[in-house]
């Protein structure tokens, strides 16, 4: 209110003054496209969209403007796209090596010692890109939607173990306070979740709800829909949620904003830079440099692979970079115009092997639950034979352990019962009980039954896994274990979880940098730990009916975790980690297989300030913190 | 003739009516609904998914109630003209599925039409120079056009395209065109990239119709009244055109009304390949995530496309081939 008041009766001159005052003299630079917009009054000019101090961006080098930077998406919930070059904007941000939270929209945090408060101030003058101010009020007011039980979410927001309240200090300065520590609140913060707190605009979104406008109900229904939850949700859908994107009019704070909307009949969606986006480079010159973003929206990924060989792509790494791809894309450099950047994944392992330890049948339970057994197969598997024949020589043995570029590398945990010994894996086979074999070689039981592991993949999401698991099962069947494969869909996949009807699944190896957010292989932490999910829902409160108790080394790395997630001290958290993996270690729950290799980025060879490596992962949505918004074309 | 139409339709409500609550119950088949994909997606990010917010999406979507009483609130809405929500896009069905069945109807009409240009005048020659040459060009090539799956065709034509020319075959406009108005520049462009589709939609079509139209030609170009005409001094091309032929086509329009489902159905991978904004690729994601509004919606509207074809064939059929006369009767 006061600042608006400011804005109308001293006008630009006072901004002039205040700016002059506040900070370095900004050079205000802006596209040459806005230039013309500003002279006809369509527009304000340049000072008056930027904040009073706006971000600066350092990048390699100061660029030019204009140009339009294309990718390919899939049809269809390929949101992430545009999380991951768009939309990440949240209070604070990860930096380009992982390793700090960056000041964003929030200029500054306190946490208490406890971690259950947090003081956050704003950015002094970030507008959204309709021009109204971005403040506290619209932080209160995403809060309160998220946490009403008629407007179905689901976020860290609305988390029912740990609900946050909100405590509006000022127009810039904000709390919130949760009822039990939350160490872990920043990481989250700056990850994709942190998108959430600071999606919706009040002035925008509080139309379309009944506390601030009493025909919302009566609206809903003129538009179409039979609750006004539904409709508030199309048109200022939360988050990320792809439907967000299918409205050009919801005003947002990314560096570009919707021209053509992402919906089910638009074969290319398409971005305009966003006037009063809040970023300067250390020239001065408001961000981002790339006019427009063009997104091909394709069903098939053949089609974009021959977009990008053929030089149509600018900047891309998801969906095409596949291993098969590899050689494809290197020798197309030349005639595409093109190189190639290195990408390294998050994911530690190319496949993990997760025997169901909460088995239903009493026997395997004991057999799986048998570390002498996992040791077994571990050594019974020729991993170089896998890495030789799918992954062309690329990776190398591993186990599901942190990667080498983590500060949590442990060589032994990453290579412990790698080597390939058939000799020793029928050692610990036979001290595993398993010492009698029937007529066609396969070991038995305890109760006489044949050894006869059924392993559920989902071969669509991943070719090569089917190629490893033929592999695998002659190389366990040469000790005398059969291996059964059950290839299944997605849906199929995840409802045999809750029923516990499972001897295996299997999945890539999460986990390998982003050690602490997601240690789902480490010990029973959530949903994702398939390898024991009754023990995860006894942990995570969820799914009572199927809750069971830990085993105690499980039970004592939970309570290690419990406490890792009450500090908001790293170096502590960093402490408690280390315990956890070594338990991890000791106990050895899932089979690794080799260590998931490094993909790669397609690069237009005349596209500056683009990184020519990144770490990649969901948590880590590259490349939008390598900051795009400074990329520029030659 | 009038009745038998009147009959018709009668049955064909019947039909669909069977065909709708077939469709609304193969949907449901599969286990899980569209929340459990749902929930399958948003914990493979790491995220908590609250029961609570599970609860209230459930009772949003009614997909905790019965299949009866889904069904009854489906087709009831369907008949106010309201297919319901698709879960993936959260929009009205009606709003995505009539831009897509369009591309689709156009496309595949067009992929017939070719088929039945080149389809009978090749056809008909074989026939008629049986042995020759030409027939067995025409032999050869059919058998090609047959046995050469339709999307590996798509594939090794993109990648001629692509290797020869440098250009990628795909979509079925320019990106300037994409969201442009209908307008004489858009038609032009719309025609330069959809030949590719075209020529793969009808490739096996037209092989398939070249086998049949020479079999039934060779059957009718040795019957007696053939004889006759030629010896009565018709001129050859009427002898041929004129019966044979026209007989000849009976089977052809009889399964008209298969053709476009039976192109839908079959052009999925094909539109999957060269991404085609048609109603086949959507038809198969909404089947994979479970979208079963909007599934439903294409599947009815298929079935829809087919009775009415098969009408349409019927009535065609009296018209063309005076032997069946069902109003006489």
């Amino acid at each position: 209110m006061r600042k608006e008041r400011l804005l109308g009766l001293a006008g630009s001159v006072a901004i002039s003054a205040v700016l002059a005052v506040a900070g370095p003299a900004w050079a205000q630079q802006q596209a040459p496209a806005l230039e013309a917009l500003v002279e006809s009054g369509d527009l304000p000019p340049v000072e008056e969209r930027l904040p009073a101090e706006p971000q600066v961006v350092e990048a390699e080098s100061i660029g030019n403007y204009g140009g339009t930077w294309r990718m390919g998406m899939r049809g269809g919930g390929d949101n992430g796209m545009i999380v991951k070059t768009v939309a990440y904007e949240g209070l604070v941000r990860f930096d380009d090596q992982w390793q700090e939270v960056l000041p964003n929209l929030a200029v500054s945090w306190e946490a208490s010692e406890d971690a259950r408060e947090y003081t956050f101030t704003l950015r002094e003058g970030v507008k959204w890109s309709d021009g109204k101010p971005f403040t506290t009020e619209d932080i209160a007011f995403a809060v309160e939607m998220y946490q009403d039980p008629d407007y179905p979410a689901s976020s860290w927001i609305d988390n029912p173990n740990n609900m946050p309240s909100i405590e509006v200090i000022d127009e810039l300065t904000f709390k919130l306070i949760f009822p039990n520590p939350n160490g872990m609140l920043m990481d989250q913060l700056a990850s994709t979740d942190g998108l959430h707190i600071v999606s919706l605009q009040k002035d925008y979104c509080s139309q379309f709800h009944p506390s601030y406008n009493e025909n919302a109900a009566a609206d809903a229904e003129a538009a179409g829909f039979s609750s006004w939850a539904l409709h508030l949700q199309d048109r200022c859908a939360w988050g990320w949620e792809t439907i967000r994107y299918a409205n050009p009019e919801l005003p947002v704070l990314y560096p570009w904003v919707i021209e053509t909307p992402y919906t089910a009949n638009n074969s290319r969606v398409t971005w305009q830079r966003n006037p009063y986006y809040w970023k300067v480079d250390t020239e001065g010159n408001q961000l981002p440099y790339i006019d427009t973003l063009s997104m091909r929206v394709s069903e098939s990924t053949e089609e974009l692979t021959l977009l990008a060989l053929n030089g149509e792509i600018d900047f891309q790494e998801r969906h095409i970079a596949t291993t098969v791809n590899k050689p494809l894309f290197f020798d197309g450099q030349e005639q595409g115009d093109y190189h190639l950047g290195e990408v390294v994944p998050s994911a530690s392992n190319t496949l993990v092997l997760q025997l169901n330890l909460n088995h239903d049948d009493e026997a395997k339970r004991e057999l799986f639950q048998n570390k002498d057994f996992r040791i077994g197969l571990s050594h019974a598997l020729d991993r170089q034979e896998i890495i030789d024949v799918v992954f062309t020589g690329q990776g190398e043995p591993f186990q599901v352990a942190p990667r080498p570029e983590s500060q949590f590398y442990d060589e032994e945990l990453a290579k412990q019962y790698t080597e390939f010994d058939p000799e020793l894996a029928v050692q610990h086979l036979e001290a595993a009980g398993l010492t009698e074999t029937n007529s066609d070689g396969i070991r038995l039981m305890s109760d006489g039954r044949p050894v006869s592991i059924t392993v559920d993949v989902i071969s669509a999401l991943r070719p090569e896994w089917i190629d490893m698991l033929e592999i695998m099962q002659l190389q366990l069947a040469a000790v005398g274990i059969e291996m059964e494969l059950n290839s299944i869909d997605r849906t199929l996949f995840y409802d045999k979880r809750p029923g516990n009807d499972y001897d295996a699944q299997i999945w890539a190896g999460d986990g390998g940098l982003e050690v602490i957010q997601d240690p789902r292989y480490y010990f029973p932490a959530h949903a994702e730990s398939v390898w024991a999910y009754k023990w995860q829902a006894w942990y995570t409160g969820t799914d009572t009916e199927i809750a069971e108790e830990p085993a105690d080394w499980a039970k004592e790395q939970m309570e290690l975790y419990t406490e890792l997630r009450a500090t908001s001290d790293a170096a502590q958290r960093e402490e408690l980690m280390r315990q956890i993996l070594e338990i991890t270690k000791e106990q050895f729950p899932v089979i690794g297989v080799s260590l998931m290799p490094n993909s790669y980025s397609i690069i237009k060879n005349n596209l500056r300030n683009a990184p020519e490596t990144m770490f990649n992962a969901w948590l880590f949505p590259t490349p939008a913190p390598m900051n795009p918004v400074t990329w520029y074309f030659e | 003739m009038v009745q038998y139409i009147v009959r018709r339709i009668i049955a064909i409500v019947l039909t669909l009516f069977a065909i709708s609550l077939v469709a609304f119950a193969i949907i449901q088949l599969p286990p899980g609904d569209y929340l459990t994909t749902y929930i399958a997606s948003l914990a493979a990010t790491g995220e908590q998914v609250d029961p609570r917010v599970i609860e209230n999406l459930r009772r949003q979507y009614a997909l905790g109630e019965p299949f009866y009483v889904q069904y009854w609130q489906w087709i009831t809405g369907i008949l106010r003209g309201d297919f319901g929500h698709s879960f993936e896009w959260k929009r009205p069905v009606t709003e995505l599925i009539w831009g897509r069945m369009g591309n689709s109807i156009l496309l595949e009409g067009l992929a017939v039409i070719v088929m039945w240009l080149v389809a009978l005048p090749i056809g008909t020659y074989a026939a008629v120079r049986k042995y020759s040459l030409g027939d067995y060009l025409a032999t050869i090539g059919g058998f090609i056009g047959l046995a050469v799956p339709n999307f590996l065709f798509a594939l090794i034509l993109m990648y001629v395209a692509f290797t020869w020319f440098g250009t990628t075959l795909g979509g079925l406009y320019s990106p300037a065109f994409e969201n442009a108005r209908w307008s004489l520049p858009k038609v032009w462009d719309f025609l330069s990239h959809a030949w590719a589709p075209i020529l793969v939609l009808s490739l096996a079509g037209t092989a398939e119709l070249i086998r049949i139209l020479r079999a039934n030609l060779l059957d009718e170009l040795k019957k007696p009244y053939v004889v006759t005409g030629r010896s009565k001094g018709l001129p050859e091309w009427k002898v041929i055109l004129k019966y044979p032929v026209r007989l000849a086509l009976n089977p052809l329009i009889s399964t008209i009304g298969w053709l476009l489902p039976a192109l839908v159905s079959g052009s999925v991978i094909v539109s999957v390949v060269m991404n085609l904004p048609t109603a086949g690729p959507m038809l198969l994601r909404s089947l994979t995530t479970q979208d079963m509004y909007l599934a439903g919606a294409i599947i009815l509207l298929l079935s829809v496309l087919t009775v009415i074809g098969t009408l349409v064939s019927d009535i065609l059929l009296a018209l063309i081939d005076p032997r069946i006369r069902y109003g006489s009767k």
